[in-house]
């Protein structure tokens, strides 16, 4: 059995040699056909290889994006506790005890209490793009933290403890630092705050590297969030223990306690204008999809449901993997445009070319070539054509994204991997020889002597 | 033998129909030199076309080698033309990408062409004076050179029946000469039967078969 398995490799790639020998000369007779009609197969060739490098472009930013929450999640090996249907902490808010309650379950080591706010101005100037969040630590927790991925992080100077509490110490990361000219020691103004940086972390993740980190009672104090509220617990389980099922106890947890994220809630956007704006806005997650004034029926549904959202690194990296899967689809629609009319391209080059010689294909046939072979013969030359452009184009995308990420490093990272680079290519040779395929069945299914009378 | 029997061969030109063949029957027996003279629009190369199952008659039957034409499938003719047919043509019909050798091998690119047969063929372009022009393509080579290409092609598969359609009508005489030179010795020297359509009868021999046409069909 061991023996077949090992023989399959060497017998598939035996019977590959022994075609592409067989088609040698036809590969080469093809290929001779193309180069006789140079100008018009390198303008075809350019066609396909715009939009083959468009399409490469295009699909680097969702591989990017994709490729960045990869990375960036398996940095982050604990549990994020939110408010359903918050989409990131920044909309989730949750009673502030509930984290006591989260820590004493069975298979819980730390829980962090956390808050994140926007950075609206930064050194006086807005800050929409890349977008700064402050991010405020309950200090005496994360100092208890096995792994934290700022900490691991950090670049120069030292990370916030404990003893910088009702300071206005912070640690920023290096696109930050550099963004503003800033260093250790260096102060940054944001949102009014004269804060006095005293570390950078790198995580290079352009999901992590985006934070302030400060004290919470500071970052509570800016985004006007009241003591009784967080925005979310990071739980880090111990040793050994199965995630999941620490999640699912966390979660069974919280049955039925939504009315005390109402409560708090609503006790929030009364002192908090912006937070009732957002939340007016749809902004602000509601629980379950129940509305802010419960009916009884809101209760008894609300009642059967946890109150939380645990979410692992899984979860995440399965959330924006969805949120990709609508981005492809955009993709698709702009890549089909340039597709389409490289499409074009490559049919009117197969058709001309295939008009030119149908005396050629008389010719052939009449020396015994078969339809099918009249077929092959111009299938491979538009696959050439097609495997030209696809290679030259996945080269143009591959030297085009890495100049825009080094031209704008603390911008989205593009990202063209073999997988795409591969997948581009032979989409590419498909889509050459599909162009081919009709000229082709024109010229293969003339009898040789119209071939010849028509030439 | 080669029997044609009550052949006709009706096609469309523009709006006109022109009927080439009419109820044509003949037998053209095997390894003789066979040529087919008349004027122009008599059908000579209709004929051959039928013969060399390049074209398909509108009626009647044209039987090679026990084999009947008008029932051999798609696939059957094309395998009838690789193996049993060589044609020479009057312009030459080399393909302008391909090297003389190449244009010789040209029949069995679809199934690969094995060191033997490249040989063979080289042998065969040395054999028709075109040794140091192995490489060149047909720009490069002059009318003779390249009917001489043509023959070896033809030469090459050993061919039951070779046709060829005024060979010589682009050459100057000596070229003309040397060209039916070597059509004799094929048949001569591998018992083809060779079939021949020409407006010259100057290379005409006693010994030779000739149909004259007219109208489509056989002159009285």
């Amino acid at each position: 059995m061991r023996e077949i398995r090992l023989r399959r490799p060497f017998v598939s790639g035996f019977l590959l040699v022994v075609i592409l020998l067989k088609y040698l000369r036809m590969f080469r007779f093809a290929l001779k056909n193309l180069c006789s009609r140079l100008v018009r197969t390198l303008l075809a060739l350019c066609g396909l290889t715009v939009a083959i490098a468009g399409m490469v472009g295009l699909f680097s930013v969702a591989e990017g994006i994709e490729a960045s929450v990869s990375a960036t999640f398996a940095k982050v090996p604990g549990l994020a506790v939110m408010q359903p249907g918050a989409p990131i902490p920044l909309f989730s808010r949750l009673p502030s005890d509930w984290g006591d309650e989260i820590g004493r379950l069975t298979g819980v080591h730390v829980v962090h209490r956390e808050i994140w706010a926007r950075a609206n101005i930064i050194e006086g100037k807005p800050c929409f793009n890349p977008p700064r969040f402050l991010f405020g630590s309950d200090l005496k927790e994360a100092e208890n933290l096995r792994y934290s991925v700022y900490r691991e992080g950090l670049k120069e100077g030292r990370i916030l403890t404990a003893a910088d509490r009702g300071t206005l110490h912070t640690v920023v990361s290096r696109a930050i630092a550099d963004q503003f000219k800033k260093k250790v020691g260096d102060v940054l103004h944001v949102d009014g705050l004269e804060l006095e940086i005293i570390g950078i972390y790198q995580c290079n993740s352009l999901f992590l590297d985006v934070a302030i980190i400060l004290d919470i009672e500071l970052v509570r104090r800016v985004g006007r969030i009241g003591p009784e509220s967080v925005c979310n617990f990071y739980v880090e389980p111990d040793l050994n223990v199965d995630r999941a099922r620490l999640a699912e106890r966390i979660r069974e947890k919280f049955i039925g306690r939504s009315r005390e994220i109402r409560q708090a809630n609503a006790d929030q956007q009364a002192a908090n204008p912006v937070q009732a704006l957002l939340s007016a806005m749809g902004a602000s997650a509601p629980v379950n999809g129940t509305p802010a004034k419960g009916s009884q029926a809101d209760d008894d549904s609300a009642s059967r449901e946890s109150a939380v959202e645990v979410r692992d690194s899984d979860d995440w990296a399965r959330e924006f993997k969805h949120f990709s899967e609508d981005l492809d689809i955009f993709l698709f629609l702009m890549t089909g445009i340039g597709v389409s009319i490289a499409f074009v391209g490559i049919v009117n080059t197969m058709l001309m070319s295939v008009t030119e010689r149908f005396i050629e294909f008389g010719v052939l046939k009449a020396n015994g070539w078969s339809n099918g072979d009249v077929l092959r013969l111009i299938s491979f030359e538009s696959g050439f054509l097609g495997l030209g452009g696809g290679v030259v184009g996945c080269a143009l995308g591959w030297l085009a994204t890495h100049a825009i990420n080094a031209h704008w490093p603390t911008r989205i990272h593009l990202y063209a991997g073999p997988r795409l680079l591969a997948w581009s290519v032979c989409f590419s040779i498909v889509l050459g020889v599909l162009g081919g395929l009709y000229p082709a069945i024109r010229a293969s299914r003339m009898m040789p002597m119209d071939a010849i009378r028509r030439g | 033998m080669i029997d044609v029997d009550n052949v006709t061969k009706t096609y469309r030109r523009g709006p006109a129909e022109v009927r080439a063949l009419r109820g044509l029957s003949c037998q053209i027996p095997p390894g003789v030199l066979t040529f087919i003279v008349g004027p122009s629009g008599s059908g000579k190369s209709s004929l051959l076309y039928l013969l060399g199952a390049l074209d398909q008659p509108t009626s009647g039957e044209v039987t090679i080698l026990g084999q009947r034409l008008t029932q051999l499938t798609g696939r059957q003719r094309d395998v009838f033309r690789r193996d049993q047919v060589g044609f020479v043509f009057q312009n030459f019909n080399l393909l302008a990408n391909l090297t003389a050798v190449e244009n010789v091998l040209v029949p069995y690119f679809p199934q690969g062409v094995p060191p033997a047969r490249r040989t063979e063929a080289i042998e065969l372009l040395k054999r028709v004076g075109l040794a140091d022009r192995l490489d060149h393509r047909p720009s490069q080579l002059s009318g003779g050179e390249q009917q001489r290409v043509a023959i070896a092609r033809a030469l090459l598969k050993r061919p039951v029946l070779v046709l060829a359609d005024e060979p010589t009508g682009e050459l100057d005489s000596e070229s003309g000469a040397q060209i039916y030179g070597y059509l004799r010795q094929l048949r001569d020297e591998q018992g083809s039967t060779v079939v021949i359509v020409t407006h010259d009868r100057t290379h005409i021999q006693p010994a030779d078969n000739v149909l004259s046409l007219r109208d489509g069909k056989l002159a009285t």
